[in-house]
């Protein structure tokens, strides 16, 4: 009977550990991969089935012969690959090193506590990324300075908007808005102000759900590649509505 | 000279656009330096075939995803990343997002111009050029950046495991 109580707090262990790797945005098979793996070294056998807004495993207990049905929401988590490389190595050492439970747990919350990168520098390397951007497509330096002023107003309020936890489709609506709006002070200099109009909005493209969702597809798990992809077009969508407003504003036409 | 200094320049941007869109995914701190050499060299590799070859976007991107995606394989190792974590924020300046918005556009100009005959056909041609050039582009990036996991198999899925850390085997 003791053995059961702990091999249910493990099976929801495990659980969430799968939960917290599909929620950060790392393809399926791999979230499978690293939970089996998980489960290899706390003596479980796993069959899991990803879905888009749930993950259910079914865990069957090697010593007691008991089996533990899961059904775990997955959070909406910022994309992270710290998580993805930390907790992939994780599972290799868990295995390597027959680490027990509570190592295990210990090292888990090690991992998904540590900080973020800091958020002002992360600030400027969009913003630096966003004008060189710019320069691929052939804007000269003041555009590239528009775009980097742009992309630094268009983020800030993007992170702002995320800490007040308003509704995602809106905050790239008016995040895709905020950074056209300030490039386009490019229309009033002699500069290439259509390139940096065009590419003020670029770092809103939510380019790692787009490869995750044609990974997953490839590789079999079409319901939750779908799924990715049509959240990726969504969003395209809503960065296309904000800068039409723009566009609209100083423009008067889209293309 | 021009030819190979708008190379090096074309590269040289590519990593900081990869290091900066990298960085909104929180990538290890360690897989950096990999990632601007991943991402300078697959775009630039993108742009002589592009403009130097003559070779067509989507190839192009093929091309550049496959080294991209051979490289994160061999560098993965080094550093204990998984391939994706390298290969996917290298990949990043490549996604063609002015098409990928063009499409919403022309498909809003469409509606716009139903009573049109000429422009209606013309916003139906540029969305499904845009359309088409968006998803092709994107798929092919995916899928030659992970064909060496598809060939390299038990390597690919072994890059995060410290063997040497071991303690009893």
């Amino acid at each position: 009977m003791i053995r059961n109580e702990t091999s249910l707090q493990q099976a929801k262990f495990v659980a969430e550990y799968a939960a917290h790797l599909m929620g950060c945005g790392i393809h399926t098979s791999r979230v499978i991969r690293n939970t089996k793996r998980i489960g290899e070294a706390l003596n479980f056998d796993l069959k899991i089935s990803v879905f888009q807004k749930s993950i259910i495993l079914t865990i069957l207990d090697n010593e007691s012969q008991h089996t533990f049905s899961e059904v775990v929401e997955i959070p909406n988590l910022p994309i992270s690959f710290k998580h993805n490389s930390e907790l992939s190595a994780l599972s290799w050492e868990a295995v390597d090193n027959q680490l027990n439970f509570e190592q295990i747990k210990e090292k888990y919350y090690q991992i998904i506590s540590a900080p973020r990168m800091n958020a002002l520098l992360l600030l400027l390397l969009v913003g630096l990324a966003n004008a060189s951007f710019c320069r691929l497509f052939k804007g000269d330096w003041l555009s590239m300075f528009i775009v980097f002023l742009a992309t630094v107003a268009g983020f800030f309020v993007r992170t702002q908007l995320q800490k007040r936890k308003v509704n995602h489709y809106i905050i790239f609506i008016v995040s895709a808005f905020v950074a056209s709006f300030c490039s386009s002070a490019a229309l009033f200099f002699d500069t290439t102000s259509g390139i940096a109009l065009a590419t003020s909005v670029l770092y809103l493209i939510p380019g790692v759900p787009l490869i995750n969702g044609i990974i997953d597809i490839v590789e079999g798990h079409t319901l939750t590649g779908i799924s990715r992809l049509v959240n990726a077009l969504l969003l395209i969508a809503c960065l296309a509505i904000g800068l039409s407003f723009t566009l609209i504003l100083f423009k008067g036409g889209l293309i | 000279m021009t030819i190979v200094l708008d190379i090096l320049s074309d590269g040289f941007f590519a990593a900081i656009a990869a290091i900066g869109f990298g960085a909104i995914s929180d990538p290890p701190k360690r897989s950096f330096k990999f990632i601007a050499i991943l991402g300078a060299i697959g775009h630039a590799c993108r742009f002589c075939l592009m403009n130097y070859f003559q070779v067509d976007i989507t190839v192009a991107s093929f091309v550049s995803a496959l080294i991209i995606g051979m490289g994160s394989l061999w560098l993965g190792n080094r550093i204990y990343c998984p391939m994706t974590v390298i290969y996917i924020p290298a990949l990043l300046p490549m996604i063609p997002g002015k098409f990928a918005y063009n499409t919403i556009f022309s498909q809003i100009m469409f509606l716009q111009n139903m009573h049109q005959p000429d422009l209606k056909a013309k916003y139906m041609e540029m969305f499904f050029s845009n359309g088409m050039v968006t998803f092709t582009v994107i798929f092919l990036l995916a899928i030659g950046a992970t064909l060496p996991m598809f060939i390299f198999t038990k390597k690919a899925y072994s890059l995060t495991r410290r063997l040497f850390t071991r303690i009893n085997p």
